[in-house]
Parts: C-alpha cells; structure tokens; sequence
C-alpha cells in the first residue's frame, strides 16, 4: 500500500502522469496525489515492515495498532476512487451528452468519489475478500467518522447553529416522535412482541445502531430482535443513501433543504453523512446542515428512552422482577461524540480558530485590508460618477463611505454594499468595483479551510470503510413483520418530511 | 465468489445469540470507547491546526 501511494505521489511530482491527467481530466488533485501520496507512502512502508515482522494478539497494544495497516488500505481505495475512478466516470457521463434536464448522467445518479467509495467498500467486502490484516482496519471507520463530526463543530457559526438549530429542534422533533409512535403503534395491530416493536422504534426513529442497542435493555430486547433492527434499518438506510442524492437533484434542492432532509429522514449517522458528501462532494455546506440535524436527532435519545420504558413497564409490567435502572442506560449509551460536537463549537465560538463572528470560514475584518485590494482613484472616479444613481439613503451613505475610505468600514456598511451589487442599481463595471470591495474585507479563516480539508479527509476514509462493512448477510437479518414495519414509517417519515422541506424551507438561514 | 470469512466482519455476539452488526462495526469493546478515541483524536487535530497554522 505505501508502495502504490510513493509510486503515485513520485509520477505526479515528477510530471511522468501527464497524459493520464489529460484522459481523466483530475489535474485538481495533483497536489493530494503528491502530498498524500508521500505522507501516507512513508507511513505505509514503516508499518508495512513493521506488520511483516510482528505479532498481534488481540487485546494487546499490538492488536489495536495493527488497524493502520488496514486504515491504509482503506485509505488507498478512497484515493483511488478520488483520484481516478470518479474523474474517468465524469469524463465518460459527459461525452454521453445531457440526459435529465441539463445534467449528465454522474451529476443526476451523484455518482461521484463518495458514492463511488462506498459502493467500492461494497463490492470488496461482498464479491471479493478484505484481507486478513486489513479488517482492523475496516473496524476503525466508524471512528473516522465520528472525529470528523467532532470537528465539524469547528465550522458552524453562533447565527447558524441558532437558525439551523430551531428549525431542526421542530423538524426533528415532530419525525422523531411521529415515527417511534408510529411503529410502537404499527407492532401492536400487527402483533409484533413489544419488545420487538421498542427496539425498532428506536431503531427507525433516532439514530439506528445505537439507539438500538442504547433501547434494548429498557424494552427486554433479544438479539434476534436486535438483528431484525440492525437488518431493517441498514437495508432501509442503505437504499436511502443512495436513493436521497437522486432524489434532491431531480428536485435541484438547494444545500439547506438537502441536508435538513437527510438529517430527518435518513436514520444512521454514517449514511446521512454519506448522502449528504454525495449530493456535494466538492463542498461541506450540506454536510453541516444533515449533521445539525442528525446531532439533534441524537439529542432526543434520551426522551425516547424515557418514552420506551414507561410504554414498556405499562404494557409489560416488570419481567420477572427485573428493573432497568433507564437513568443508568442513558447515561450508559448516550454517544458521546454529539458532546464532542457541541464542546468542540464552544471552543471554537471562543475565536481560537477564527474570529468568533465567521460566517463558512470567512470573517469581516476592516482593519486588515491589503494596500492593493483598496480602490484606486479609477475606481473611485466610477462610483462617484454612478452616486447619483443610488436612490435609498442607506445605501447613499454606505456608497459615500466607501468613496471616502475606499474600503468598507463596518459590517453593516458590507450588508448595504452586498444589497446594492445585488439590486443592480449600477452599471456592470461599478458593480464590479462594489464587489472587489465586499470581497477584501472579507478574509479567509486558514484554520477553518484547515479543518474542512480534515474533515473530507475523515469523511472520504469513513464512507469507503462504511461500504466495507455493509454485508449481505448483515442486510439478511431483515425479514417478516419488522421488515413492512420499518418500511411503511420510514416511507411515510422519508416523503412527508420531503413534502415539509420543499413547502416550508428556504434556502437562507 | 464471496468469502464466508468476509460476510463474518461483522459477528457480534451478544447474550448468546449471534447477530451482524452492520455498518455499525468498532474495534473498541465498547461504543463509550470508540467515541473516547474519536474525541481525543479530534482534539488533537484541533491543537495541530491551532498550533501550526497562524
């Protein structure tokens, strides 16, 4: 594996891959190939080695760092696909021409480096074998994703999170509850065992695995219940996955409204983030607005517990004497990384990674404005000359400030600005100048763009490694009445969430 | 075709009865574990970036 990621990273630096970059049209990934290539290489081999000459016990120190091995494979396949796989799909789609409306084939199926990831994991684990020394590897995904949503905290701002936050509070709020009433109340006309119908409310209402296996002691769940949840849900989300991304571009969905539909409809942490990596590969936006959603989600495990366990002792009574102490359970199996989450956005809330008022890694900051980025007296000469134009006095005393400083001065002097470019009161050329000039008080936040490029990196790792584990005996412990149960709500969650997003959210926030 | 061994990636047993886990698979013995590394991970990620990059 180090092999192929040197060998990779020398013919990009050396210039040797020309006449492949020309065929798969992926010159943007050239200094990924070359930087990854070399870090991950040199990692590759020294481990490599290492692993050869070793022995690992399970349980020993030795055991747990035998999975970079295995993280590494992962690792190169989701390059792979990155790097090669998606861009040659993208060359073929387009040479076939539009096919719906003006999109081509890959932009309208979303097969892109995500969904080509998981759906290479799948393949490997289920036509092919993963091999021995990199199923460790595969096991460490999950943990992968998990840092990556800790992180995202990173990149949401105060006014973000207080505007995504109400409406995913109220979205999920209503899915949720709806949807594990609606199964508790599904399984009782259709005679399912209420320990049966409270694990996979659960299951289909909160956040799949875990909050399965977090409700199954509250409910009395037997594993075989546990697997008919496990197996309805991964058949559900795996569908979904794939099917949500197809969906929202049909719709043309706008980021906000793709991932407020995921977040809600999509029931397991890792494939929501999936649908939304796959519905924009090339950006976090809808990332971090499933996530809000999904985090919520979790936020409502508790109350679902609660939920569980007196609908429980009230149709069951106490079995055989036995009672689960559900303070203790939540307490127990509440996930921890939504509070990674949320400490992690305090940190950053506190400006320690970017001035604490950044809006998607950009801040305003007057103070710093390079000397070429200020207005030249030619600049200046066309907006005085275009002044006159401007009728409202708000944007008469923005545009006057402006003229005089030759940059903007306040932030809310950039809003009055931005509105203007907007209305196109100006002619083309000044509202250009009034748009260089909204754009050099705005700065990059490099730490931010830091951890964006950490998060792809976790996320692309994650998926590729989530395909690895979608097994098809997995997906056959599916069946019977859970089965139609799990289908019907989250059908009926799925297309009435869809209805309520697409009449009721807007893409601002 | 498909290995027997790569369909049992994910085997957990769990009050005796053997069930897949899915895609929820972990190499920690316990959710409460995983979510422990993934935190400290997180974190020093996060003083990387904030040390490194000004």
């Amino acid at each position: 594996m180090g092999v192929i990621f040197l060998a990779i990273a020398f013919l990009a630096d050396s210039g040797s891959m020309g006449d492949i970059i020309a065929v798969f049209k992926n010159k943007k990934y050239v200094g990924e190939m070359v930087g990854m290539g070399y870090a991950f290489g040199i990692i590759g081999v020294v481990i490599g080695a290492w692993h050869m000459w070793g022995s690992h016990k399970e349980g020993d120190m030795d055991y747990y760092l035998s999975s970079i091995a295995g993280a590494m494979f992962i690792l190169l396949v989701a390059m792979l696909v990155r790097w090669y796989l998606a861009p040659i799909v993208a060359v073929w789609s387009k040479s076939m021409g539009p096919v719906m409306g003006n999109k081509p084939l890959h932009k309208v199926l979303g097969l892109n480096y995500v969904v080509l990831g998981i759906l290479a994991g799948l393949i490997i684990v289920n036509v092919f074998k993963i091999p021995h020394w990199a199923e460790n590897g595969v096991r460490l995904s999950r943990l992968g994703l998990k840092s990556g949503v800790i992180l995202l905290g990173t990149l949401y701002s105060l006014a973000e999170l207080q505007s995504l936050g109400k409406l995913s509070v109220i979205m999920v709020g209503f899915f949720v509850l709806g949807s594990v009433g609606m199964v508790l109340w599904l399984g009782r006309r259709r005679n399912i065992p209420n320990s049966m119908g409270g694990v996979l409310s659960a299951g289909m209402g909160v956040c799949g695995v875990s909050a399965t296996v977090g409700a199954a002691p509250v409910v009395q769940a037997k594993a075989v219940e546990i697997a008919y949840t496990i197996g309805t849900i991964l058949l559900w989300g795996v569908g979904m996955m794939f099917l949500f991304p197809v969906v929202g571009h049909i719709l043309d969905l706008g980021y906000i409204q793709f991932g407020a539909w995921a977040g809600t409809g999509i029931l397991n942490s890792a494939q929501v983030a999936g649908a939304a990596l796959a519905y924009q590969p090339d950006g976090i936006e809808t990332l971090k607005v499933a996530e809000i959603f999904n985090i919520t989600r979790v936020l409502f495990l508790p109350i679902i517990v609660l939920w569980l366990a007196l609908w429980y002792v009230k149709h069951e009574g106490e079995i055989d004497g036995q009672k689960v102490n559900v303070g203790k359970v939540i307490i127990g199996k509440f996930p921890l990384f939504v509070l990674g989450f949320i400490l992690m956005f305090a940190l950053s809330s506190t400006g320690v990674f970017a001035p604490a008022q950044h809006y998607k890694g950009k801040y305003f900051d007057s103070s710093n404005v390079k000397a070429k980025k200020m207005m030249n007296d030619k600049q200046i000469a066309t907006l005085t000359a275009e002044a006159p134009k401007v009728q409202r006095a708000d944007r008469q005393a923005a545009l006057a400030s402006l003229i005089e400083n030759r940059k903007i001065l306040t932030v809310e002097q950039w809003g009055v600005i931005r509105g203007l470019h907007n209305a196109k009161v100006l002619s083309k050329g000044a509202n250009k100048i009034i748009k260089k000039a909204t754009k050099a008080v705005r700065h990059t936040a490099k730490r931010i763009k830091k951890f964006r490029q950490w998060i792809t990196l976790l996320f692309a790792f994650g998926l590729t490694g989530l395909g690895m584990q979608i097994t098809i005996s997995a997906m056959k412990q599916a069946g019977g009445q859970p089965a139609v149960i799990g289908g019907i709500v989250g059908a009926t969650k799925a297309i009435a969430s869809l209805i309520v997003i697409v009449m009721f959210v807007r893409e601002t926030i | 075709m498909t290995d027997k061994d790569s369909q049992n990636i994910d085997l957990q047993e769990e009050a005796g009865a053997k069930f897949h886990r899915g895609s929820a698979l972990s190499l920690f013995k316990s959710d409460r574990a995983e979510d422990m590394l993934a935190l400290l991970f997180a974190l020093l990620i996060a003083l990387g970036v904030y040390v490194l990059i000004k």
